[in-house]
């Protein structure tokens, strides 16, 4: 069904509908979301629903071959996939405050620092233990690092732990990683775009900070030009505008060789000084859990799940690996909080998840196949990051759930002075 | 009574009243305007889900508690605010008034406190407009428009105590 055109509207409302059932089957099982719309994706794309051969399996000849059946890459589902990128890095803008950060800097700093420090660490020496090249560490590291905001939040407020003091510490964290990710992103970009030469990267990273304050320049000055460009009282011209400004400049961003999940954070940061933060939450929300949906979706429908018998030890390696360097400091960010041995393990437990920025970063590898990355590696960084995200996410949104029964386990130990040093050696 | 606000970034503000005996309620305002209210038995407690509602009626819940979504309406006179300061009014006339037994130019109403009876009401009955020379009756009911004041001067003719 690839490629007639008469054909395209089904293929997005196939795409549409199944992205809706695996949300629907997910909800029921009480998991996240985005590792069955990867599924799904992987399902209906070339490499799984296009590989089998109908005819040859029932015998007959009316049945068509999948490969006709299957959803293809077309430009409508990448450029859907980035505009979900640019929204979601937008709404990590919109819902970053500076003023809320600096209030609490010390506790979010050290715990964030903690987090960093243990997490990206592991994740440089496993990725250059896996893979063998520093930008292919680079990247692993940021894989392992960020927590998934999306998943963390969504299963704090499903839990009602929202309510409870160890979200202070989580969503703190969350923030410090979320402001890390845009400036990792920046240089990350820079890194790839640039080929891979020191020069040209030096180059495009040159490009990428000069891009960056002048956004950044736009963000303070410009919070006058932000607030008149949403007065209006349609609905209509509030998401039409703020689509406009966003999903340009990020395209702008793009075509200069700097990450446009960059560029829609800082445009969000500018949004978020102005009167019309709680408009654009509410307007703009829906659009991006969409777009967000299709991102993960063709995230599914270019991975080759053949690709993850090669990388199956890697992914086992680096989940065993980096559950527990999630679980230690999360429970060291609980305690720099003044949380009790109770809490702050539920800090760590809640934190293990990795989600959409995982994916972001490997989506970022595979553009830079070929030139940054030598091919290869570059598919194997992304089957991994894939991998790793499908794993991550369940064990985390698992660990979750079963924190009662964990804690009781746990935390007698905690309190009696055996294993104070790290809570993750009695799991 | 101590109320703890914060930051939930991502999600809204989160505000914890203390209750009484170290109880806690907790309110998650999120971004989309929904309430959530948790109970947590102490400080240490998680917190149990009490109820979560939309920000309409979170604001109508808010204003009833303030006490100020329903006035208190008393029995003997049922006020109708017709504008700002003028108010339609229901009154009974009792035993102990006053202007029992005389007629409407006797009673001389309007210009002694300012209100104009535009119906009263009989048993069956309605008398409307009454005439100069209606007599009011022991459980006649009195329609009166007047402002707030004028509507009190009144209730002081008919002896009741305002």
């Amino acid at each position: 069904m690839a490629t007639a055109e008469s054909t395209a509207l089904i293929d997005v409302g196939i795409l549409f509908g199944a992205v809706a059932l695996a949300g629907l089957v997910a909800n029921r099982i009480n998991q996240s979301v985005i590792p069955f719309y990867i599924l799904v994706g992987m399902l209906l794309g070339d490499y799984v629903l296009g590989s089998i051969d109908f005819p040859a399996l029932l015998g007959t000849e009316l049945v068509p071959h999948g490969a006709e059946l299957a959803l293809a890459d077309t430009d409508f589902v990448h450029v859907s996939a980035e505009i979900g990128i640019v929204l979601l890095l937008f709404f990590l803008g919109l819902e970053f405050n500076l003023d809320r950060l600096i209030a609490s800097k010390e506790r979010i700093g050290k715990a964030g620092a903690v987090d960093l420090a243990i997490n990206f660490g592991v994740g440089l020496l496993l990725g250059y233990a896996l893979f063998g090249s520093f930008l292919a560490a680079f990247l692993t590291a940021g894989i392992v690092y960020i927590s998934s905001s999306a998943i963390i939040t969504k299963s704090l407020i499903d839990l009602g732990w929202i309510a409870n003091d160890e979200s202070d510490a989580m969503l703190g964290t969350l923030v410090f990683e979320d402001l890390f990710i845009a400036v990792y992103l920046a240089v990350a970009t820079a890194l790839v775009l640039g080929g891979g030469a020191v020069g040209e990267a030096l180059g495009q990273i040159g490009v990428a900070v000069g891009f960056i304050l002048v956004l950044l320049l736009l963000v303070y000055l410009g919070t006058e030009w932000f607030q008149r460009s949403l007065e209006t009282d349609s609905h209509e011209f509030v998401v039409l505008r703020a689509l406009g400004i966003t999903v340009l400049i990020s395209g702008i961003a793009l075509s200069i060789g700097v990450s446009e999940a960059v560029a829609a954070f800082f445009v969000g940061m500018a949004f978020s000084a102005t009167e019309h933060v709680h408009d654009l939450e509410n307007l703009l929300e829906p659009l991006r859990d969409a777009f967000a949906a299709i991102f993960f979706f063709w995230i599914g429908l270019s991975t080759d799940p053949s690709l993850f018998l090669g990388v199956a030890g890697l992914i086992a390696v680096a989940a065993v690996a980096t559950t527990p360097t999630k679980l230690l400091s999360g429970y060291l960010g609980g305690r720099i909080y003044d949380l009790s041995e109770r809490r702050s393990v539920r800090v760590g437990l809640g934190m293990t998840t990795r989600g959409e920025f995982s994916l972001i970063i490997a989506s970022l590898a595979l553009s830079g196949a070929g030139t940054a990355l030598p091919e290869p590696i570059a598919e194997d960084v992304y089957a991994f990051a894939v991998g790793y995200v499908l794993v991550m996410s369940v064990v985390g949104t698992t660990l979750m759930q079963y924190s009662s029964a964990i804690e009781s386990v746990v935390v007698p130990r905690l309190e009696a002075g055996i294993g104070s040093t790290s809570p993750s050696s009695d799991d | 009574m101590t109320i703890y606000e914060s930051d939930l970034p991502g999600v809204g503000k989160k505000f914890e009243v203390e209750l009484e005996d170290g109880e806690r309620l907790v309110i998650v305002t999120h971004n989309t305007g929904k309430r959530e209210v948790y109970l947590k038995a102490n400080p240490d407690a998680d917190g149990d889900k009490l109820f979560e509602v939309s920000d309409r009626l979170a604001r109508k819940i808010g204003t009833i508690l303030e006490g100020a979504y329903f006035q208190p309406v008393q029995a003997e006179a049922v006020e109708t605010m017709l504008s700002d300061d003028t108010y339609l009014e229901w009154y009974n006339v009792a035993e102990s008034a006053e202007i029992a037994g005389q007629t409407l130019e006797e009673a001389d109403i309007r210009d002694r406190t300012g209100v104009s009876v535009i119906a009263i009401q009989r048993g069956d009955d309605l008398i409307s407009p009454p005439t100069p020379e209606t007599v009011l009756q022991v459980g006649d009911t009195l329609v009166v428009i007047g402002e707030r004041e004028e509507c009190a001067e009144f209730e002081t003719l008919l002896g009741d105590e305002v």
